[in-house]
């Protein structure tokens, strides 16, 4: 390129796609282009809070981990039986007593969530870290599986209610009318991003994440504990994992065991869209498919939106195998 | 026991060093004996009860197909090393080949013999499509484009219905026919037995072709990939060329599976080749052991009975046997409350996983593989030995 | 000897029927006479569960209900659903196990209408008579699009071996078209559907049905079953602001959670209109429409294919409640209905032939030989020459804020109706 837009470029991109996105929203929806953007913004969110989680474990140990998307599924499981059991079934008027119940149940969702990822990895990958690259993929598979139907035969067969405890009021900002679940949503998976941007670049761990992602061998060398390294990042991925279960509960009040399937494959397309490994990108990533679904069914041809996201998996995959923003190997964590 | 498999070892020595020399002899002979012996089951108590033979041929009929999709992605896994998670996607192209050559829907009448080589070849075709651009890529990412292959092809035949049916699938697909040749024309629905010996001929065919590719120029470059890319590479080896081979065989197999299936079941929807189709070749494949096309055979065998009939028969022995409760402490189990068909899935994954960690091999491993799969154990025990003395 | 027999013929029934043991059943006590069986071929575990289990008690009940002179009537139970989910090729698999077993004579089932296409080239080569509870799609009997019903019936295109009690999706499509135009007198639409058989097929039939009355199709959009998220379909309709908004689907494949999300972005008052998949259950009902849609209820209409005004409806449910100590299910009744025209062709048939092949025969003529007349618990009715039930009458419900269910308000007979 003759232009070195240098560290503009990446805002740049994200500018330019959202200009494109809400000018495309508005051939295809009208009146209605606002809402429709702010409905890709917050599946967006929620595929990008899995992608996160999917693009670290690869970053890390080069590993595909089917097994994330159940994550999601089952942290999903976790609000629901936390919010059933503390008796809540619709919204909660007392702002400080939704404040507390939700960060209760987004604490226990993300450390039940992280602790499960971390006896997977420990369980049935850690054993096959040095194997070929075949096993410790069919191993995440079966994981996958596992879980999946772990859920089936324990809990429900079919549709599970949640109870949507935040109250459904619209917002206006100015020109700007937003529901609150839709701006709590963004607000709180960009937020759990930046934290995860700080805590990679700035904190000792995160400092070990990188250098193990870098060279496995010269970081242990540097003295990196690389187990405990590993087990980190299963740890924050799938707590994110598990928090975006609980958005899926809060958004749709409804959850299903088969759910972590499809939801793990689309977050999996935005962490390649993204570049894998790499986390900026993976964010972005999930936000460009929730463009992608929302704009199909905007166009009308709702039917075909999983035909488009995988479709556009197997051409990034052909044609640019890097991801939009490319494989930043020093970012890769 | 060590002692004694040497001694049977040395005993069958000469059998099986002529078998090993006349392969596809061998194998006519083997698959001659399995389809002699297999109707012959239903004599058996326990069996006896489960059905009439009628039942028993055509089940057997239903495993042949998932029979030759374990063949199939066995070349694909077991010998090039290539994970393919969308292998449904070319037994669903197949089928749906099948269903446009001979059927009312396309109001063609094309015989199920050609149909079938039809069949095998637009598989193939697909297979190349796919892998041409992907195989450049690292394995891992071949694994995540077949899966979303495998997802977006039943997408397809679902919602373009203008040249689909779409959801409805398409019906009334020919059966076989024989033309009264030799006085026999006994394909339909309510005789399994051509059936039970056209898939048993096409089962027969594919494993001596697969045999043969294995011991061929073509098979020592599979193994000589999967064991290390980059030597290969240098060795003058094309691996694109070589994966792609691999790609469209595999593909191809499944071709040939779709057809038959298409063709014995004489109406197909999108709705029958979704991932757990995959799933299940690919569990068939690890468990009969990767790289060995006998093991896979067999293990693709197992697995299909044990899904189609041993967890129903389970489950009515369980509760046949009217067990009282067992209280254990907070947790009662109760055995006539349990449904083992549900657990189908759990047992699946749960065989993976096991599998992977204390058998990689398989239940009949190929001896080629069970030793690259211990070598990288050895491996793994040797860093770990090197972490600890470092420490 | 015994235990393996037992355990063939109880493979499934023990799920459904918890308290008998596991053999075949045993219904009519009159002692001795020549042993037959009647067929169930639903799916019995799973997801799908509540809609066999239900259905195949019904036909347990109408089996110890009613007696055949001569003749000990018992079932074999057969299960299609894979991973809890029906499956066409395990369906074909079982039907050539009824077939296959010279003691089947009549088969209740299937409920999904993919197991029908798999399930009907067998039934019709062996001329074993299946009679459908449940079944809806209109091509398994009539020319529907570009597809035969003879392309089934290849081995004997003019032999009826399937017939069905349930009305077909034309008819219940119109019903809700019925109740979108004339019940809520809404000129203006927007169609969903969820790509599946029925779902499309309901959708299709509705579109079709209220554009003849003379209302508007604003947009007609599929979704993927699979997923959760509605919320763009809810924009775009929040856009078109329809009159009404009709769903072809079930409550698996997101009925309520479209509903649901309609009410969260304040559609509520927009009334809805579904096929039979939404009337299944009171709010109270875990996984039911009313419960997933919760302030979606309000506005919602729903359609089953099924007269209401039984004349003993009540004493149906009392009976079925004494026995399994649960409401009966949609489709029980119709699941009775199936075994009371086997157990009538029976008595009609039966006496004095012993050779099973023969009798097998001579049912499925009767049963396909539209002057025979039935009595049974959906009232009274015969079956067309293509197999398809002469009763076309679709109840439409309401939901009550009140009692939070669905309350019946009138049923329709289609039959030759001029909207069709």
């Amino acid at each position: 390129m003759a232009i070195d837009f240098g560290r503009w470029r990446g805002p740049i991109v994200v500018a330019g796609f959202l200009l494109a996105a809400y000018a495309l929203m508005v051939v295809s929806a009208g009146a209605q282009a606002q809402d429709q953007f702010i409905n890709a913004l917050t599946i967006g969110a929620v595929y990008a809070l899995i992608a996160l989680g999917y693009t670290m474990v690869y970053g890390i140990i080069e590993l595909i981990n089917f097994a994330h998307g159940e994550i999601f599924m089952c942290g999903s499981f976790v609000s629901w039986w936390l919010l059933t059991t503390l008796g809540f079934t619709g919204a909660i008027g007392d702002p400080l007593v939704l404040g507390g119940v939700l960060v209760l149940t987004f604490i226990t969702a993300m450390v039940v969530m992280g602790i499960v990822g971390v006896v997977i990895e420990r369980v049935a990958y850690r054993p096959l870290r040095n194997a070929p690259r075949l096993a410790p993929l069919i191993t995440a598979i079966g994981m996958s599986f596992i879980l999946q139907n772990i859920v089936f035969v324990t809990i429900s067969n079919s549709i599970v209610t949640i109870p949507q405890i935040l109250p459904n009021t619209a917002l206006t900002f100015g020109p700007i009318a937003i529901r609150q679940i839709n701006l709590f949503v963004i607000v709180l998976a960009l937020g759990l991003m930046v934290a995860l941007q700080v805590f990679v670049r700035r904190t000792t761990l995160g400092r070990a994440m990188r250098s193990t992602a870098m060279d496995r061998e010269a970081a242990q060398l540097m003295g990196v504990d690389i187990n405990s390294t590993i087990a980190l990042t299963f740890f924050i991925g799938s707590a994110l994992a598990g928090a975006a279960g609980v958005v899926q509960g809060l958004y749709f009040g409804v959850t299903h065991f088969q759910i972590g399937f499809q939801a793990g494959l689309k977050a999996f397309t935005a962490a390649v869209l993204g570049g894998i490994g790499n986390t900026t990108g993976a964010a972005i990533g999930g936000f460009v498919i929730g463009f992608i679904e929302v704009l199909a069914s905007s166009f009308g041809y709702g039917r075909w939106s999983e035909a488009a996201v995988f479709g556009t998996l197997i051409l990034v995959l052909i044609f640019r195998p890097t991801g939009i923003l490319g494989q930043q190997l020093a970012d890769r964590a | 026991m060590t002692t004694t498999r040497i001694g049977l070892r040395q005993r069958l020595g000469p059998a099986r060093e002529f078998l090993r020399g006349h392969q596809s002899l061998s194998i006519t002979f083997g698959m001659a004996i399995a389809a002699v012996v297999l109707p012959l089951i239903v004599l058996i108590p326990p069996f006896n009860g489960f059905g009439t033979q009628k039942d028993f041929v055509g089940g057997f009929a239903d495993a042949g197909v998932f029979v030759l999709l374990a063949i199939g992605l066995n070349v694909v896994v077991g010998l090039a090393g290539l994970l393919d998670l969308g292998y449904a996607a070319f037994f669903a192209i197949g089928a749906y080949t099948m269903a446009y050559g001979a059927s009312g829907y396309s109001g063609l009448d094309t015989p199920f013999w050609i149909m079938i080589v039809v069949g095998a070849f637009v598989a193939a075709v697909f297979g190349l499509l796919l892998g041409a651009p992907t195989l450049r890529l690292r394995g891992d990412y071949l694994a995540i484009v077949t899966l979303g292959f495998g997802e977006i092809v039943p997408l397809v035949f679902l919602n373009a219905d203008t040249y689909t049916n779409g959801t409805n699938g398409i019906t009334g697909i020919a059966q076989p026919s024989l033309y009264g040749l030799a006085g026999i024309n006994g394909f339909g629905f309510t005789n399994p037995w051509p059936y039970y010996i056209t898939v048993l001929l096409i089962i027969t065919i594919a494993t001596m072709l697969v045999y043969r590719l294995q011991d061929s120029r073509l098979g020592r470059a599979w193994v000589a990939l999967r064991e290390d890319e980059l030597a290969a590479a240098s060795m003058g080896i094309n691996t694109v060329s070589t994966k792609l081979l691999a790609f469209a065989i595999g593909a191809s197999t499944a071709g040939l599976a779709g057809v038959f299936y298409s063709a014995k079941l004489a109406s197909i929807t999108p709705q029958q080749f979704e991932f757990q189709v995959s799933f299940t070749a690919l569990a068939m494949v690890v468990l009969g052991g990767m790289g060995n096309t006998w093991g896979v055979i067999l293990g693709a065998f197992i697995v299909y009975e044990i899904q189609s009939q041993g967890l129903h028969q389970l489950d009515a022995f369980a509760k046949s046997l009217h067990a009282p409760p067992i209280s254990l402490g907070p947790i009662t189990l109760d055995l006539s409350t349990i449904n083992f068909i549900n657990y189908q899935y759990l047992l699946f994954g749960l065989a993976l996983v096991l599998m992977m960690l204390l058998r990689p091999e398989g239940l009949f491993p190929s001896r080629r593989r069970r030793e690259e799969l211990h070598e990288a154990a050895a491996e793994v025990e040797a860093t770990a030995a090197d972490a600890v003395s470092q420490t | 000897m015994r235990f393996t027999k037992l355990a063939v013929f109880g493979m499934g029934a023990v799920i459904a029927f918890g308290a008998c043991s596991g053999a075949a059943s045993p219904g009519a006590s009159g002692g001795g006479g020549i042993a037959v069986k009647i067929g169930i071929e639903l799916p019995m575990t799973g997801g799908e569960a509540p809609n066999g289990v239900p259905t195949a008690n019904g036909v347990q009940l109408a089996v110890q209900d009613i007696q055949v002179p001569g003749f000990t009537v018992t079932i074999s139970q057969q299960d299609d659903a894979v991973n809890g989910k029906h499956d066409a090729t395990q369906g074909a698999k079982n039907m050539s196990t009824l077939v296959n077993d010279s003691q089947v004579l009549f088969v209740v089932g299937p409920y999904n209408s993919s197991v029908a296409q798999a399930e009907i080239p067998v039934s019709n080569a062996a001329g074993l008579m299946q009679c459908s509870p449940a079944n809806t799609a209109v091509q398994l009997t009539k020319p529907w699009g570009s597809a035969k019903p003879t392309d089934l019936r290849k081995t004997n295109p003019d032999k009826i071996a399937y017939v069905r009690v349930a009305t077909t999706d034309d008819n219940q499509g119109s019903g809700m078209a019925d109740i979108a135009y004339n019940t809520i007198g809404a000129k203006s639409v927007y169609v969903l559907d969820d790509t599946q058989t029925y779902g499309k097929g309901l959708a299709d039939a509705f579109t079709n049905t209220f554009t003849k009355f003379g209302g508007t199709l604003l947009k007609r959009d599929g979704v993927s079953d699979k997923t959760t998220d509605f919320t763009s379909y809810v924009t775009t309709a929040k856009g078109l602001n329809p009159a009404v908004v009709a769903y072809g689907g079930v409550t698996t494949s997101g009925l309520g959670l479209f509903r649901k999300q309609m009410a969260a972005q304040g559609l509520q008052t927009i009334p809805f209109v579904g096929g039979d998949g939404i009337v299944d259950g009171s709010f109270a009902t875990a996984s039911s429409f009313l419960q997933i849609a919760g302030d979606g209820d309000t506005n919602s209409y729903g359609t089953v294919a099924a007269i209401h005004d039984i004349p003993d409806a009540a004493a149906f449910a009392t009976k079925y409640k004494a026995k399994f100590n649960t409401d009966p299910g949609s489709y029980s009744a119709p699941g009775y209905a199936c075994t009371q025209i086997f157990l009538q062709a029976l008595k009609a048939v039966g006496s004095g032939v012993t050779d099973l092949g023969q009798l097998r025969e001579k049912i499925r003529a009767y049963v396909a030989d539209s002057g025979n007349k039935y009595d049974t618990v959906l009232g009274s009715f015969n079956f067309d020459k293509d197999g398809d039930t002469s009763q076309h009458v679709i109840s439409y419900y309401k939901f009550d804020p009140t009692k939070k269910d669905w309350a019946y308000f009138k049923q329709r007979d289609f039959t030759a109706d001029p909207v069709k």
